[in-house]
């Protein structure tokens, strides 16, 4: 009995480190490559929910702009109406790796002659 | 999904400062982890290990734990959902979670109502009684694992 529960406690462990291979959040879903991308608001900032969210339409698509979660966003200095709508801003980022989903992590938002480092560390 | 989103929850959620998705997420978590934490235990008893700790004895402060768990993960779930509700359409993972929630619960109800559940007191349940309940904790890990694992896929599609 001993024997059983100790293999059913050892599958539990593999099966709950087998969920990390393939679930990388995060970065891992969008190319190495950083580029920039300059488009018109068409939904101003939100800071709700895991990651604050912006979007755009640029190359003749609404591109959904994930930002850094939304203190860290905050205090890059971009907050909620702090770009209007229909703005030209210029992100810089990761496309997502599915060309068929208009999605960029971005790093930094540049608007008029300002600039917010969302993410400082990954220029 | 648009309704939900526009509901005065999708509001509340959003507009109450930057700390209110990170604070209720976290509370949902806390939630999940006192449901699948206790009724993991419950149900590799009921699955046939520890079979000398007495089950009426272990399934009172699990099941009341579990219940705790999932009710706090139940009050938690809906306003992360509302926060952003319409980036979940086409989402798979959504209806995986819950569905399996779903069925989670009903597998609850159908436990509580065996003859071998209610006899869970007499130290020597028959053959039949103990598969029945071997049954019922397979299934219930089955569900929780299934939950747990599609809700945190959610985040990675």
């Amino acid at each position: 009995m001993y024997q059983r529960s100790l293999f059913i406690a050892a599958s539990a462990l593999a099966l709950s480190l087998s969920v990390p291979a393939f679930a990388h959040h995060g970065w891992g879903g969008n190319v190495d490559q950083v580029s920039d991308m300059t488009g018109t608001v068409v939904k101003g900032v939100s800071l709700a929910g895991p990651h604050a969210t912006m979007r755009i339409n640029a190359e003749g698509h609404d591109w959904d702009i994930t930002l850094a979660p939304p203190y860290r966003t905050q205090e890059s200095g971009l907050k909620e109406g702090t770009i209007p709508m229909g703005a030209t801003v210029t992100v810089r980022g990761n496309r997502n790796r599915d060309a068929k989903r208009y999605e960029m992590k971005t790093i930094q938002v540049r608007w008029a002659d300002k600039r917010f480092d969302v993410y400082p560390e990954r220029e | 999904m648009a309704w939900l989103e526009g509901s005065t929850l999708g509001h509340l959620m959003r507009d109450s400062g930057v700390w209110t998705y990170a604070v209720v997420n976290l509370a949902h978590i806390l939630g999940v982890a006192l449901l699948f934490g206790s009724i993991f235990v419950l149900d590799l008893r009921l699955l046939g290990v520890w079979r000398r700790v007495p089950l009426a004895d272990l399934a009172r402060p699990t099941v009341a734990i579990a219940g705790s768990g999932l009710a706090l993960a139940a009050m938690t779930g809906p306003g992360l959902l509302a926060t952003k509700a319409t980036d979940y359409i086409g989402n798979p993972f959504l209806p995986i979670k819950l569905i399996a929630v779903a069925l989670g619960i009903l597998n609850v109800v159908v436990l509580h109502r065996l003859p071998a559940w209610k006899a869970r007191a007499n130290p020597d349940l028959n053959l039949s009684q103990r598969r029945q309940l071997a049954i019922a904790g397979g299934a219930s890990l089955a569900c929780w694992l299934t939950a747990i694992s599609a809700g945190r896929l959610i985040a990675y599609w």
